[in-house]
């Protein structure tokens, strides 16, 4: 998972380099980075919610949203700019390209700005200071004292975050592990996995404060300013923005507000979202995470079915150069799709295609995967055609019957029968794949029991409760298209 | 003396290098019933398919009704194409369809004609191969014989003038094989154009006006059933009577 994410990221890096450089220094030459902001009257920030107290999602009067000191923050800085904030979820690792890509105006994430990410993006003035603390298991309380107690032993970090970085550097003879979610982390911890997990204190705290079976160490890393403390990010060569938005920072800073507001005002959330964490209680969050999954999986198979005819009939075009070429395009386009794994081009379709057109991220992930599905489904459709006997068109031509009307009226109908069961296959698969545009952000099954499980603290429970979820559905499914298939079977 | 309905010159046809057809050159008057007979391989199935355009000639003529198809834009082909019925040795039936939609498919997507017309044209159809009863059947239910009969009456449907059979009864169980002869029968008493290929020499005898005797590529004797089959010109007539007389 964690390989082929970062892969993902560096396909789509790659593929959008050009644009972005273009962007970037034609940004920097005439910066309206603020001025575009106060236009269009919202600021979006980008966030990973799942990192309590910076950033969680909480049950706020029945409906689930993103809270934290972060957020306090981006109202902060949104408050003093005149515009309303707008709150974007997604997976840590797409923060920075969907920053690059204008997907959001904004990180604030607990990052850290390191002088790595300083040469992508531009960082505000630090607006917290925090510092590192290693999350046990409270059995293990005085067998582990800091980073260095770990010989032999695993610990985890978040990927793609300093915490992960510098654990690799600072620690000999420990093997360190990057999961993408802090709840995989200390679910890894509980079931053993894991000796210690490492994070930022106040994240550490906010874990052990609602969870008695944890406890903390301090870490001991030696580290630099840059690597504790926690910025807020914006795109490369965006001065006004940043100038403007350190104000504000400024004044946090001065007035403590993270320590005196922020962060008591996120320990209140973790308390009431924390009051009642049996899996019935987030009913709501599972049913939207169904109800995404299917919109996704309907909306695909659709629109794939359609791209499928399209492509297949490319695929069998005959006379002429326009035909050859058509053919030969249907064809490297089924084995380029065929060819890339489906979470490169949802997140290429995302960030890339996002540079062009502002698409939301539902709409992107039902194109994404209209896309790679509709490929597989042409690869289907060509054989269905190939399976109906040959004597079927010649008997439909002879009556005086076009081209046209012999494949729809007589060779599709036919085909669409021989291959039904494989469209019921690949309709199930979907419910299943489609959870990969949980990496956007698109609040489908998966995404919602990542929330679930960070807003409970409790690592298994979801995973139980959407596994039975998706068995539900692909067997209504599956139960569904065999009534079909049967309707179908007259001879 | 009448204008021929099909007229065929210097007709051949090439798949790679295989020479199938060899400069076909022969006629067909309105009203004829024109039985084709030969070895295996011979070419009658191309040569039959080509008259239709179901197999573009590689070179010659093939002239319907005064028109020479081998010219024709893919649209005009079309329209000639509907003129010609065709019925197959495996009866081609389209299996997801019914009987009647079987029949009323063609009528209604080509010549828009309206469901209530086209269904009662199928029903008399039906009624004239004796299966209106079976009207509702899916093709999977039925007999070859009964196949056979709704594939002709599907042809029929579309009004055309020239009725062009390949081995209509070859796929048969014996027992059935009369109930399709003597539906193309009635249909030859009524006037229909028909080309026909098939080993029913019984048929050939006593339905045909012509024989054709096709062999390597070849139409080696043009004659009525009587001559062929008492005198046969050729050698490789004589050969091949003798062998299916036997
Ligand atoms: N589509 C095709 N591609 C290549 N060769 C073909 C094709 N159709 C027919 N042939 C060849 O053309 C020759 C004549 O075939 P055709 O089917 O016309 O013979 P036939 O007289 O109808 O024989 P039969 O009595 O077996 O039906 C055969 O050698 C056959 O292999
Ligand atoms: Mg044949």
């Amino acid at each position: 998972m964690k390989n082929k994410l970062i892969m993902a990221i560096a396909l789509v890096m790659a593929l959008v380099a050009g644009w972005t450089a273009t962007t970037t220094t034609a940004q920097a030459a005439t910066d309206d980075s603020l001025a575009q902001v106060q236009k269009s009257g919202k600021l979006v920030m980008g966030t990973s919610p799942d990192y309590p107290p910076y950033e969680f999602q909480a049950t706020v009067h029945g409906k689930s949203q993103v809270v934290g000191m972060d957020v306090a923050v981006g109202k902060k800085i949104a408050k003093d700019l005149g515009v309303k904030l707008v709150v974007k979820s997604m997976s840590f690792d797409s923060l920075l390209v969907a920053l690059q890509t204008g997907k959001v105006d904004m990180v604030i994430s607990g990052m850290n700005p390191t002088p790595a990410r300083r040469k992508n993006v531009d960082f505000t003035h630090t607006y917290y200071q925090g510092g590192y603390s290693i999350v046990i298991n409270k059995s293990d309380k005085g067998i582990y004292k800091d980073k260095d107690s770990f010989v032999g032993k695993t610990i985890g970090a978040q990927t793609g975050s300093t915490m992960y970085t510098e654990s690799k550097k600072q620690t000999s003879g420990t093997t360190v592990k990057g999961m993408t979610s802090v709840s995989d982390l200390i679910l890894g911890l509980q079931s053993h996995k894991l000796q210690g997990v490492a994070m930022e204190k106040p994240s550490a705290q906010a874990y052990v404060a609602n969870n008695k079976e944890l406890a903390m160490i301090p870490s001991k890393f030696n580290l630099s300013a840059s690597d504790t403390s926690a910025s807020v990010a914006f795109a490369k060569g965006s001065t006004s923005l940043v100038a403007a938005a350190n104000k504000s920072v400024d004044q946090i800073r001065k007035q403590n507000l993270v320590n005196k507001d922020y962060l008591p005002a996120a320990g209140k959330y973790l308390k009431t979202n924390t009051v009642n964490t049996s899996m019935l209680h987030y009913w709501k969050a599972f049913l939207k995470g169904i109800e995404y999954t299917l919109i996704i999986t309907v909306c695909s198979v659709f629109f794939g079915f359609i791209l499928g005819v399209l492509l297949s009939l490319a695929r069998m075009a005959q006379g002429g150069v326009f035909a050859t070429a058509l053919r030969w395009l249907a064809t490297a386009y089924v084995e380029f799709i065929r060819g890339t794994p489906m979470m490169v081009q949802v997140m290429f379709v995302y960030f890339g295609l996002g540079l062009i057109v502002n698409l939301p991220a539902l709409t992107s992930g039902i194109i994404a995967i209209s896309l790679n599905s509709g490929a597989y489904i042409a690869e289907y459709i060509r054989g269905g055609i190939n399976s109906v006997d040959k004597g079927q068109t010649e008997a439909a031509r002879s009556l005086g019957m076009t081209k046209g009307y012999t494949l729809r009226y007589v060779v599709l109908p036919q085909a669409l029968k021989n291959i039904w069961p494989s469209l019921g296959n690949e309709f199930i698969t979907l419910i299943k794949d489609s959870s990969i545009v949980s990496i956007i952000g698109v609040s489908e099954l998966i995404f919602q029991s990542n929330i679930v499980r960070s807003d409970t603290y409790r690592g298994v429970a979801p995973i139980a409760v959407i596994m039975v979820l998706y068995f539900i559905m692909t067997f209504t499914a599956s139960r569904i298209l065999n009534h079909f298939e049967r309707k179908m079977q007259h001879d | 003396m009448t204008k021929p309905i099909i007229e065929v010159k210097d007709l051949a046809k090439n798949f790679g290098d295989n020479q199938v057809l060899k400069n076909i050159s022969e006629q067909v008057n309105p009203g004829q019933v024109i039985v084709v007979i030969g070895p295996s391989g011979g070419g009658k199935s191309t040569f039959l398919r080509c008259l239709n355009l179901l197999e573009t000639p590689t070179s010659g003529e093939v002239d319907f009704d005064g028109q020479n198809l081998t010219t024709l834009d893919t649209k005009k082909v079309n329209t000639l194409r509907e003129q010609m019925g065709m019925v197959f040795q495996n009866f081609n039936l389209f299996p997801n369809m019914t009987v009647l939609e079987n029949i009323k498919l063609a009528p209604m997507k080509v010549k828009n004609v309206s469901d209530a017309d086209a269904t009662k044209r199928a029903h008399e159809l039906l009624q004239q191969v004796n299966l209106d009863d079976h009207a509702d059947a899916f093709p999977s239910s039925l007999s070859g014989g009964q196949a056979q009969r709704v594939a002709i009456a599907r042809a029929l449907a579309m009004d055309p003038k020239v009725m062009l059979f390949d081995e209509p009864t070859s796929a048969l169980d014996p027992e059935m094989v009369g109930e399709v002869l003597n539906v193309m029968q009635d249909l030859a008493q009524q006037g229909m154009t028909m080309v026909v290929v098939t080993h029913e020499m019984g048929f050939a005898k006593s339905v045909a006006d012509r024989v054709w005797f096709m062999a390597d590529g070849y139409i080696q004797e043009n004659n009525t059933p009587e001559e062929f089959f008492s005198n046969p010109q050729t050698e490789r007539a004589q050969d091949f009577l003798s062998k299916i007389l036997m």
